[in-house]
């Protein structure tokens, strides 16, 4: 009897510690962090990180958010939709009910399904398909702007600025690759110009000279290509090698240093629709070192994306004083944020009002400059 | 310790020296648009250097590294089991105990828990489905991912274009599959061993490219999206009903609304749909035409000589391991919510295929057991998520070498000539 | 010439470029294929290698400040070889020799796993980044008429057919005329009467996997230089090519892998100039279909014997 008492006494005691220690850890808010880890596209995840960390560390610096500090929890999803249904269950799982992410829009869109109903708010950083936001969902934001923005930007600089004789549009076959070529492609005939070809290349592929034979035969002097850097930066390298002087113009996927260091001498003068380098804006210039400081790039395109998505949730919060998922993604639909990517309003399905993207011109040192 | 065992060790060292050298020692990296070298770290190359110097000493001392692992007694399972006449009166007993806690287990565990158990069903179904093909009919598949794509995109579409639900849709799925695998059987069957093998891979990738390139109807790369979940007779697990009039299941119960009610049920279609696939399996192993299909992979002419038709013999094989993938492949579509041609890459069928390998070609047991090994080992090394991808190679390898006939042989009884 | 034939021709000259890559990579499927009877998945993982060192070595040799092109690519080439073939080696003897006798799906699966293997190791060691050479060898030929269309022919596609034909010739070679060479061809007939006879089989298998990955490391410096980029992920896909050209030309002969490859690659430039071109992988995937079909031993493999 005896021993049984001691024994139960010890384990009052145990549960009385794990429960001062869980009203200690109550102190701090998780954040998820969804995006690769690993895989082909974990480079893209690392921007992402990069900004999330980056934000979490500033705040909890001034303080945390309503005495709390924040907390970044990082899931791989490896961009694979079926792990991030998983990541998804894990997250809801471990009771997170803020998410920044995912990244990739295959990934995202079986996400939000379950974000959704189960009240997790999810603020995506990169995701840029139309059809995301499209479902009506409450728990569902971004920070960057909509494909079909960049695509008609690109359209209208096409009709107004570049006014080519023949356009090709050209994609990846990929949700995001061919979702832009698909709108350019609309918005151009819708203005009386017809694309010479539209056409989807195999992603991975190393070999475009049988593509940049066609487009050499249609005579044509424009290219619009939808999809990432590592496909175009081929096709310019491969352009250039066989006489094909065309102008190319691409969409934020095609924004990265790599490009540069593919293509090399090809790469001068591709245009590109990008958002707006928030890194070079001087709001930015203490976070942009602080980053640096730690030795990680902050020029990345979802870097600072990420952090606004912080930022706004953090707003959220310390505004409502609450955590409660619905109520904050009710406020942040109602009202506005300054953020490091400047004011973010957003519209009632959860996209940004105003958009963020600008034509660049882009430059063999993988730097870029605002076209004319 | 002799000379040879010296200069073997001395060998072996230098080709590791020579592997490790320039692609660990020496790292490609760009500064700002000229390719430069980066020497490796001295960290790096103390890890190079004891990984050469265990390649050294492994080899040095291997006889007597040999004796230590032929020392571990390998796992036998016929020693653990009771006998056999005790095994047969046991069985019922033991099959319905696993039921019983299969169905009483998810209430007690977390939703990511459950959600993983729902995902390593769906890689029993598919290992199930291909172990018939290539396990009992000794056809080498490399694109089964095809049919399980044919099966998902049967319900998504079915779903979508005409609101038909996934319990209608099952059926349907699997006929479908069954029918691709009819028509792929038939001109491919006359194809011997690897020539087989890489048709399947190319039919597997063909379905691929025109899922992804069928923009109009399948929706492209940007997949389908909001396929209904399944309904218990009707009524839905989702907060709300979707379709006016219809009630959900805890309405309907009376219940409070949990999430985990869904994933639950999920799980538990789950769990039917492979005690279906299974008992179906094993009746089907035990009827001639089951018969028929090991006799044929074990000797195709001698088949032949007895009057067994082959082609019918491979193409039921084919169609049947195509229908099951293709069940499997509408509950995937259910429990996504959103398929896209990503979802369906050679990889799968790969890691489908070392599934049946690794649990023991013929063997069900196994199977099960090697699916979930292969779905929650990865889960359990996320915390080495980079080396993950590395370690699942390396164990496919070491498996292969270490217990080739699978982790649970097939039992069948057999009779071996000693050797002298 | 007309614009259309002018248009063809380029579009030929392109396709026996990748294919005669294709053709060089394929060579390694079919010299395993032929021996052990056993399909070497981690084949194209040994081509990305050799594109992974060619970088390594013409990048550092640049550094250094080497200028001379032609000794930078020799000694590449060479360094590239000998790697490749010690990775080659060295899966041969840790994955498949221990396996050799088992069922024939067994060193299959070891072959999936050490691609898989090999894959993710390169990812870790250099990261799973497109790394980008400068254009090396630049310049070349164009022709026809200007106002019509221009072919043009690179310096670099004339160097590929070269090198490709140079190593082909001298593999020939090899085969038919050396001892080592007839050792191969007896061990394809009939192995167990081989190692009777007095040759040592397991020395005549590592050396087949030798010399495919040797080939494989060429193509790898070949198509490493002509597209300037590299990254781990490139090996499967060439290595399903490679290994679809090997079954279309017949897998175990030599001619036929060859044959294979050009056909391959002028199928999948035709295909990208008349249609669009992300229907090239069904169009060939769909040609071995055919292929197999009416010669189901590939178009110049021998039809197998059937033993009891």
């Amino acid at each position: 009897m005896n021993q049984f008492r001691k024994s139960l006494l010890g384990l009052s005691t145990a549960v009385c510690i794990m429960g001062l220690t869980a009203a200690a850890q109550a102190e701090t808010l998780k954040i998820g962090l969804a995006g690769p880890a690993t895989g082909p596209v974990a480079q893209y995840g690392d921007m992402q990180k990069i900004g999330v960390m980056a934000a979490i560390e500033d705040i909890n610096k001034a303080g945390g958010v309503n005495g709390m500090m924040l907390e970044g929890v990082i899931y791989d999803d490896a961009c694979d939709p079926k792990q991030a249904v998983a990541v998804a269950n894990k997250i809801i799982n471990d009771g997170v009910t803020q998410v920044v992410g995912h990244l990739c829009s295959s990934s995202t869109e079986p996400a939000s399904d379950i974000y959704e109903e189960e009240g997790v708010l999810m603020i995506t950083a990169a995701s840029t398909s139309p059809s995301i936001t499209e479902k009506g969902y409450k728990m569902i934001f971004r920070t960057i702007g909509l494909d079909s923005l960049q695509g008609s930007m690109a359209a209208d600089y096409i009709l107004k600025t570049a006014k080519p004789a023949r356009v090709a549009v050209i994609h990846d076959k990929q949700q995001y690759g061919e979702g832009l070529a698909t709108s350019v492609r609309d918005q151009l005939a819708e203005n009386g110009v017809k694309a010479a070809m539209f056409e989807g290349v195999t992603p991975g592929d190393k070999d475009f000279s049988a593509l940049i034979a066609k487009l050499k035969k249609e005579n044509v002097d424009f290219v619009y290509y939808g999809g990432y850097h590592p496909e175009l930066g081929l096709i310019l390298r491969q352009s250039a090698e066989k006489g094909f002087n065309a102008q190319f113009m691409g969409p934020e996927g095609v924004v990265n240093s790599d490009l540069a260091k593919i293509a090399g001498d090809a790469s001068e003068g591709v245009l590109a629709t990008a958002p707006k380098s928030f890194d070079q804006n001087p709001i930015n210039e203490a976070r942009v070192a602080a980053i640096k400081a730690k030795g990680e790039d902050p020029t990345g395109p979802f870097v600072f994306t990420a952090y606004a998505a912080v930022e706004v949730m953090a707003n959220a919060i310390s505004a409502t004083k609450s955590t409660d998922s619905v109520e904050l993604a009710d406020y942040i639909r109602a009202h506005d944020f300054d953020t490091a990517i400047g004011k973010v309003k957003y519209d009632e399905k959860g996209d940004l009002t105003e958009s963020t993207f600008l034509v660049y011109r882009l430059h063999k040192d993988g730097s870029k400059t605002p076209a004319e | 310790m002799n000379s040879s065992k010296l200069y073997n060790a001395f060998f072996a060292a230098g080709i590791s020296l020579i592997l490790a050298c320039l692609m660990i020692g020496v790292k490609l990296d760009t500064d700002s648009t000229v390719l430069t070298v980066k020497g490796a770290t001295t960290e790096q190359w103390m890890w190079i250097l004891t990984g050469i110097s265990v390649v050294f000493l492994s080899q040095l001392f291997s006889t007597q590294i040999d004796a230590l692992f032929g020392a571990i007694p390998k796992p036998n399972i016929q020693k653990i089991l009771p006998e056999e006449r005790k095994m047969a009166a046991l069985k019922p007993w033991l099959i319905a105990a696993v039921i019983v806690v299969m169905l009483i287990w998810p209430f007690m565990v977390s939703r990511g828990t459950v959600d993983l158990a729902t995902l390593t069903l769906i890689y029993i179904m598919l290992g199930l489905g291909l172990n018939i093909v290539v396990g009992l009919a000794g056809l080498l598949d490399l694109g089964f991912v095809a049919f399980y794509a044919v099966g998902a995109y049967t319900y998504a579409l079915l779903s979508q274009y005409f609101g038909m639900s996934f319990w209608a849709c099952l059926p349907i799925s699997a006929a479908l599959a069954a029918s691709f695998g009819f028509l792929l059987g038939f001109p491919v069957l006359r194809l011997r061993g690897d020539y087989l093998a890489i048709v399947t891979l190319g039919f597997g990738e063909i379905i691929r490219i025109l899922l992804n390139n069928w923009t109009s109807l399948t929706g492209g790369p940007n997949g389908i999206s909001g396929i209904a979940k399944p309904t218990l007779f009707g009524l839905e697990f989702n907060r709300k009903a979707k379709e006016e009039g219809a009630s959900t299941f805890h309405e309907y119960f009376g219940m409070d609304y949990s999430s985990s009610y869904k994933v639950i049920f999920l799980y538990l279609v789950a769990v039917l749909l492979v005690i279906c696939v299974i008992y179906l399996i094993n009746r089907l192993m035990r009827m001639p035409i089951g018969r028929a299909w090991e006799a044929l992979r074990e000797d195709e002419i001698a088949c032949r000589s007895l009057g067994l038709n082959r082609t019918i013999i491979k193409l039921s094989a084919f169609t049947i391991g195509a229908s099951t993938a293709g069940f499997a492949g509408c509950f995937f579509a259910a429990r996504q919510g959103f398929i896209s041609p990503e979802s369906f890459v050679f990889i799968e069928s790969a890691i489908i295929l070392a599934i049946v390998v690794l649990g023991g070609m013929g063997s069900q047991m196994g199977i099960i057991f090697a699916a979930i090994i292969m779905t929650i080992l990865p889960e359990l090394a996320r915390e080495f998520s980079e080396y993950r991808m590395l370690l699942f190679g390396l164990l496919m390898v070491v498996m292969m070498r270490w217990r080739p006939q699978g982790l649970i042989p097939m039992k069948r009884p057999n009779l071996e000539l000693k050797q002298q | 010439m007309s614009e259309f034939s002018l248009y063809l021709l380029q579009q030929l000259i392109n396709g026996l470029t990748i294919g005669s890559t294709y053709a060089l990579i394929a060579i390694g499927y079919t010299m395993v294929y032929g021996i052990i009877g056993m399909i070497n998945f981690a084949h194209g993982e040994i081509y990305m290698i050799g594109s992974y060192v060619t970088f390594i070595v013409i990048a550092g040799l640049l550094g250094m400040g080497m200028v001379s092109l032609p000794i930078i690519l020799i000694i590449a080439l060479v360094v590239a070889m000998f790697i490749a073939s010690t990775y080659g080696w060295t899966v041969e003897r840790v994955a498949y020799r221990p396996l050799r006798g088992s069922n024939r799906l067994i060193p299959l699966i070891s072959a999936i796993g050490m691609s898989i293997f090999l894959q993710n190791f390169v990812v870790l060691s250099q990261g799973s980044r497109d790394v980008a050479l400068p254009p090396q060898v630049t310049g070349g030929w164009s022709f026809g008429d200007p106002s019509l269309y221009e072919v043009s022919l690179s310096y670099m596609q004339v160097m590929i057919f070269v090198i490709t034909i140079i190593s082909m010739t001298l593999l020939t070679l090899f085969i038919s005329r050396s001892r080592m060479g007839r050792a191969c061809r007896a061990c394809s007939e009939d192995i167990g009467m081989t190692n009777l006879l007095g040759v040592d089989t397991n020395k005549i298998i590592a050396l087949t996997f030798i010399v495919g990955a040797a080939l494989a490391a060429i193509a790898g410096l070949l198509l490493g230089l002509y597209y300037g980029v590299v990254n781990p992920f490139v090996g499967f896909i060439a290595g399903l090519k490679a290994f679809t050209a090997a079954v279309l030309g017949g897998i175990g002969s030599i001619p036929g892998a060859m044959l294979g490859g050009l056909i391959l690659g002028v199928t999948e430039a035709m295909t990208s100039a008349f249609f669009p071109s992300e229907y090239k992988d069904v169009v060939s995937f769909g040609l071995l279909v055919l292929i197999l079909l009416f010669r189901p031993s590939g178009l110049l493999g021998k039809p197998e014997v059937e033993k009891v």
